[in-house]
């Protein structure tokens, strides 16, 4: 594992992957048996990976102004060796060492004379910046070959590119028999993804997979091209924004942001109650998402976790169990995504923070979406009870002042059902577009983890 | 504006995009107070840069018109969200006075579940017979795991109580899928496991011989991997009170022993029984401990 304090996660090696099927191949050669002479020091991972042919070939990475170098000849760009020495690296399987002559002379011939990171966002004046709000993201570590200059340009091309498809979408009908297609989707998430906008490119993958699904999926599928559409122009115009929400574009577009920048912020102290956990799959990717909620603050935040077909999720924190740490958050308008600092104190059984009713949920839910209209989902507590909606039309949660419908074959509504006995109870859920996702029942003894899990044929159990 | 009129709205614009705008005109922009209304709920509802590029977009198209529209009112919906009425809550489950099985038994099922089966039918008939009823979040994996099999089911209905029938009314894919009923001694019986001649004798023996003898044979050679199963169906009969002992003579196996993964293999099942039972001794003596033999 390096020390730089400028540690990759996964998302942002597959995030490389210049097509899909480039993570596919690269996987089977992230194990350490195929590589020889790997090493890594706090500019560049490097290795002799052991394939099929004659000669192994000789890889090396360039892990702070990325750039590879790789004697096979695939023109893929990175090619499968240097993703999965990547991928290898990230979980620290390379060890540490001194590059070899041919990888100095290489990494010389790439050194700049300013290599300082620069903002991904122009600052509009100084004068119409609210003084308060953070700075703009810096720079993110993927830069392949180019400038931020030419970054920015293929965003917006990449942007203008989604909108006019949407656009064409519009005028052709959603009726059009291409949409049924996943090929559809998927050319426009890759083309997405070489305009560094991986984060629209998942939910265009997402999208897909609304197309056909329901009586209702028409509308389901407009609204999500209105929120891409949003996006799309908001991206085009970051440099209008205020700071704090040009951030959340630039997230939501899937700009990466350094773990060293989030970490050198202002830390936020609390006794972090987990609220909920949910797992879902991202593409070839498995998500988990822990949500924490401050007992003194009250505040939620979020911690994502990811893992690769065959790598295991983070299982450090319990359902129901309390941390006493300090967290540090992403930038933001919402400022949701955070980091786990230092841990202070673990304890176990704690009585979740205060809770509210079906309607302070539902408004919760809105000046959420105000903020940030893009987000598609956002945790809730509340003190209701599972029932049958008025003509058994689904699963509802209700109780005195409304009730607000739970998506269809929840992954533990059956178990969330059977934990209530018809009463109402204390719950931590999931809002999205789709309804409530039930992710914890907190019984007044324990908390009941009922949210959404990764098939286990996908991720490594952790030992 | 009511959530009624912009639902109506919202379906005009659903049909437009689903034949397309080169088919069919969108709907014409809210209008008059409706539109003012919109406007400010618009405004109230999103931070102003967002209707400041609102007002920026050009319209040049009737498609990129009805998209910047779509863009508008679907977040406004989903931000204007709203509980609706408030629904009659379920009539509960009959009342089980049985207490619940605690969170230990609860993760020891987990893991018998998942690891060790062969202890299963044993932990359900421990929960009825001490009186126990097993926790409410084990009721649906106990009654979807056992479908089709009649008489796990109906066992898994006993200790489930009143609660099973109640789910199954809920939820008809949690009934058993087995057309015959077995009989209430089927229920009640714990399986027999294929156990060889030779470990029968052993079977209530005093603690120490089965420790001993087991021990020494797993560790000299005489029990391999092939008689894995052998030995776990013997561990999962032996009578309880010999589950200390046996645990304690596979935990002190050699680590060089060749048979080290078999033994702690079987150690680990020994020390699951022995715990799902100290869990699931009668409700009156609930947390004594059986003495060591």
């Amino acid at each position: 594992m390096n020390d730089t304090g400028q540690q990759w996660q996964v998302e942002q090696v597959l995030a490389l992957a210049p097509r899909p099927s480039s993570v596919a191949a690269a996987q089977p050669l992230a194990v350490p048996s195929r590589w020889a002479a790997s090493g890594c020091d706090d500019r560049a991972v490097w290795g002799r990976c052991i394939g099929t042919s004659a000669e192994p070939y000789d890889t090396v990475v360039d892990h702070v102004e990325v750039a590879f170098r790789c004697t096979c000849p695939s023109r893929a760009h990175p090619c499968k060796h240097a993703m999965a020495l990547l991928l290898l690296w990230v979980r620290g399987q390379v060890p540490h060492g001194e590059p070899s002559g041919f990888i100095t002379s290489w990494l010389a011939r790439r050194v700049t004379p300013s290599a300082a990171p620069e903002p991904i966002v122009e600052p509009a004046p100084d004068a119409e910046r609210p003084t308060a709000v953070p700075e703009p993201l810096p720079a993110p570590p993927i830069d392949p070959t180019s400038s931020r200059d030419d970054r920015v340009a293929r965003m917006r091309a990449g942007l203008a590119d989604l909108d006019r498809w949407i656009d064409d979408r519009i005028r052709t009908g959603l009726a059009d028999p291409s949409l049924s297609r996943y090929a559809t989707w998927d050319d426009l998430a890759a083309r997405l993804v070489d305009a560094q906008v991986g984060g629209l490119a998942n939910r265009v993958r997402r999208l897909a997979g609304l197309v056909g699904n329901g009586a209702h999926w028409h509308g389901q599928v407009l609204a999500e091209l209105g929120q891409l559409h949003l996006l799309a122009t908001a991206g085009r115009h970051l440099p209008d924004l205020p700071p704090h929400v040009a951030d959340s574009v630039a997230v939501a577009l899937g700009w990466q942001v350094r773990q060293a920048d989030v970490l050198a912020g202002v830390p936020d102290t609390d006794h972090w109650v987990v609220m909920g956990r949910s797992d879902t799959r991202e593409d070839r990717i498995e998500v988990r998402r822990f949500w924490l909620r401050g007992a003194a603050t009250e505040r939620w935040a979020m911690l994502l976790s990811f893992a690769a077909y065959g790598q295991s999720l983070d299982d450090s924190l319990v359902v129901g169990g309390t941390v006493h740490a300090d967290l540090f958050r992403y930038p933001g308008a919402l400022g949701l995504r955070a980091l786990l600092g230092p841990v202070h104190e673990r304890s176990v059984a704690t009585t979740p923070p205060r809770l509210g009713t079906v309607r302070q949920a539902c408004d919760a839910v809105g000046a959420a979406l105000a903020i940030e209209p893009w987000i598609e989902r956002y945790p809730l507590a509340l003190v209701a009870a599972p029932t049958l909606a008025a003509g058994a039309r689904g699963w509802v949660l209700t109780d005195a002042t409304g009730s607000l419908p739970l998506v269809p074959d929840a992954a533990g509504l059956g178990t969330l059902i059977a934990c209530s006995g018809g009463a109402p109870l204390a719950l931590a859920c999931e809002w999205t577009p789709a309804g409530l996702v039930p992710l914890t029942a907190h019984l007044p003894d324990r908390a009941i983890d009922l949210g959404p899990v990764a098939e286990a044929s996908f991720v490594r159990q952790a030992s | 504006m009511t959530a009624a009129s912009l639902a109506e709205h919202w379906e005009l614009m659903v049909s437009a995009a689903l034949l397309g705008t080169d088919r069919r005109d969108p709907p014409e922009p809210l209008a008059g107070p409706f539109a003012d209304s919109f406007a400010d709920s618009f405004a109230d509802s999103f931070a102003d840069p967002f209707a400041d590029l609102a007002a920026d977009w050009p319209q040049p198209t009737a498609s990129s018109r009805l998209l910047q529209h779509v863009a508008a009112v679907a977040s406004a919906r989903r931000a204007g969200l709203m509980p609706a009425a408030p629904t009659s809550l379920l009539d509960p489950p009959e009342f089980d006075q049985r207490p619940a099985t605690l969170a230990p038994a609860t993760f020891s099922w987990q893991r018998i579940a998942t690891q060790w089966p062969v202890l299963e039918d044993e932990w359900l008939l421990a929960v009825v017979a001490n009186g126990w009823r097993a926790a409410p979040e084990l009721a649906v994996p106990l009654l979807s795991r056992h479908r089709s099999d009649a008489t796990r089911h109906a066992r898994a209905l006993l200790a489930v109580g009143p609660l099973g029938p109640w789910l199954i009314a809920l939820s008809p894919r949690l009934a058993s899928s087995a057309r015959l009923q077995p009989s209430a001694e089927a229920v009640a019986t714990l399986p027999e496991l294929a156990i060889v001649p030779e470990l029968v004798p052993l079977l209530s023996a005093q603690p120490r011989q089965v420790a001993r003898t087991v021990g020494a044979a797993v560790e000299n050679g005489s029990f391999t991997n092939a008689h894995k199963g052998v030995l776990v169906n013997f561990i999962a009969r032996v009578h309880p009170l010999a589950l200390p002992a046996l645990a304690h003579s596979l935990d002190s196996v050699h680590p060089d022993s060749a048979a080290i993964g078999l033994a702690f293999a079987l150690a680990d099942l020994a020390h699951l029984r022995l715990r799902a039972l100290t869990e699931l001794a009668p409700v009156q003596s609930a947390h004594s401990y059986p003495e060591s033999p």
